[in-house]
């Protein structure tokens, strides 16, 4: 069995302890007026790419052959991939906490040199299997959008560094935020879980056409939000973008559930649980996000809810279903690489053994719980609500990612 | 106990380690024939493309390893008919919670 997702997955887990004990010595501070300079690029990045997108690239690759039952394209190009993935990223972390530019630039090209060869590696495996479906479509556009946001993201450094289009900048970082947020992780975490959902509840039987709806609006809001965020548009076209965003995420939950409806697995474990609770939280936020801003277009421009937004999209929903499907995916990779060739022999642990369910359950709970802390102070603007709350969310959060690091011990 | 009980008792020994359910009991096990030179187990997985494919197959090959001591026992992976949750038996909805 391939250790390449492993390698992906466990550097994941350490930019997440990583992120949050930064978070943690710095009482979140960076979260305020520091977020549009290195400080806020530093953490940023460190959660983004550090954490969620090093852990979704190993899930995507183990999952990808789970899908297409093919192997994929080259195991090779994967380790290139990620050696020149990770040592872009550090270097561009450590270009941010010394402020060096010189270093931001190089290493931010690294880094999409490694993106750009998970392009090159998961599309020859996805033009190659030939096998689409709405799971396998939502994973390939979304490592399109993973290209577009860094070619948006280099763009900018280009521009910082030789201001040859400094009307632009400003679009292109809202364009950079929303393909990546929406366009990557949004495709990603949707597409995937159609897969995996019905493997944990062990469905069947459960109908599929609203994964295509869902692969439509998901798809409309990434490209009307870029086009609009592109062009400069102002909150009033941005409002249709989000329109069809809370479209999306609604379609989506009325699609889990019936995935959940036809189960024949009464408890699919708690982070299964989670996630479903967290889909529909987001569900909830997204649709009063949405009347929020049919009552308030302004706001959709505004400092205060952009930065609100991002924390209830990134660290919230994007954060938390990767946190969630890791109680599965973990233990998986790990039973399977120690125990796999041990099947069949009396003794042989079972993967729930390898994950205190108990334990993960009430960490989950904690962990979405604390998250709403920090949500609420940036909501009315209380500091030390933010700090307070941020600590305790980094605290609990690194508690779960420790009780996940346990799994390799078994 | 003749060939295919035997078969069988072996293969409850094998789990899906996610499910954490025999393979007998989740009615993967399609048919048992013993022929002249071997004995040919036909069985399926829950799910085509099953990330645990490796680990149960080779799992069910390992627990039925020398399991007649005359002839090879061959495990064949099918995927027709598709599994489905009513090949289960009771007991492995009550271990699912279903019942």
């Amino acid at each position: 069995m391939s250790r390449l997702p492993l390698l992906f997955i466990v550097t994941g887990m350490i930019g997440f302890a990583l992120f949050h004990a930064v978070s943690l010595s710095s009482l979140l501070g960076w979260l305020d007026d520091g977020v549009r300079g290195p400080e806020g690029w530093f953490n940023a990045h460190l959660f983004v790419l550090g954490w969620a997108t090093m852990l979704a690239m190993g899930a995507y690759y183990q999952l990808i052959s789970v899908v297409l039952q093919t192997k994929i394209y080259s195991e090779k190009l994967g380790f290139l991939h990620y050696a020149t993935f990770t040592v872009g990223l550090f270097g561009l972390l450590f270009g941010f906490a010394l402020g060096k530019t010189a270093m931001i630039a190089l290493f931010a090209a690294l880094a999409f040199a490694g993106i750009l060869l998970f392009a090159w590696n998961v599309g020859a495996t996805l033009l190659g299997a030939a096998k689409w479906d709405a799971i396998t479509s939502s994973a390939g556009m979304a490592v399109l959008y993973l290209v577009l946001t860094g070619l948006a993201g280099m763009a900018m450094g280009v521009n910082f560094a030789a201001g040859w289009w400094n009307d632009l900048h400003q679009r292109l970082f809202g364009t950079h935020i929303w393909l990546g947020t929406v366009g990557w992780f949004g495709l990603l975490i949707t597409g995937f879980s159609y897969k995996m959902l019905p493997m944990f509840f062990l469905s069947h039987g459960h109908p599929t056409a609203l994964q295509k709806a869902v692969f439509v609006l998901w798809n409309a809001a990434v490209l009307a939000g870029a086009a609009v965020l592109l062009a400069g548009g102002g909150a009033t076209p941005m409002l249709v973008a989000v329109a069809l965003l809370a479209a999306a995420i609604a379609v989506y939950n009325v699609h889990i559930l019936q995935i959940r409806k036809h189960r024949h697995k009464k408890n699919p474990g708690a982070g299964i649980r989670w996630s479903m609770y967290g889909n529909h939280a987001f569900a909830a936020i997204a649709a009063g996000a949405l009347i929020w801003a049919l009552v308030r277009p302004p706001a959709l421009t505004e400092t205060g809810t952009l930065l609100l937004a991002g924390w209830l999209y990134l660290p919230g929903w994007v954060s938390f279903m990767i946190l969630s499907y890791a109680s599965k995916i973990v233990p998986f990779l790990w039973w399977t690489l120690k125990y796999g060739q041990r099947a069949g022999q009396p003794g042989t642990p079972l993967m729930a053994g390898l994950l205190d369910e108990r334990k993960a359950n009430a960490l989950l709970a904690a962990v979405a719980v604390t998250f709403f802390l920090p949500a609420a102070g940036l909501a009315l603007d209380l500091e030390a609500m933010v700090a307070a709350g941020g600590s305790l969310h980094s605290a609990v959060s690194l508690a779960y990612m420790a009780l996940l690091g346990l799994v390799f011990t078994r | 106990m003749d060939v295919a009980e035997l078969i069988r008792e072996r293969l409850r020994e094998v789990y899906d380690p996610e499910l954490g359910v025999n393979v007998v009991d989740l009615g993967l096990v399609y048919d048992i024939r013993e022929e002249p030179d071997r004995v040919l187990v036909k069985m399926t997985l829950t799910t085509p493309g099953c990330p645990l494919h490796d680990a149960i197959i080779g799992g069910a090959r390992r627990a039925l390893w020398q399991a007649i001591p005359d002839k090879p026992v061959d495990v064949e992976l099918v995927w027709e008919p598709r599994w489905s949750p009513d090949r289960m038996s009771d007991a492995a909805r009550e271990q699912l919670g279903l019942i």
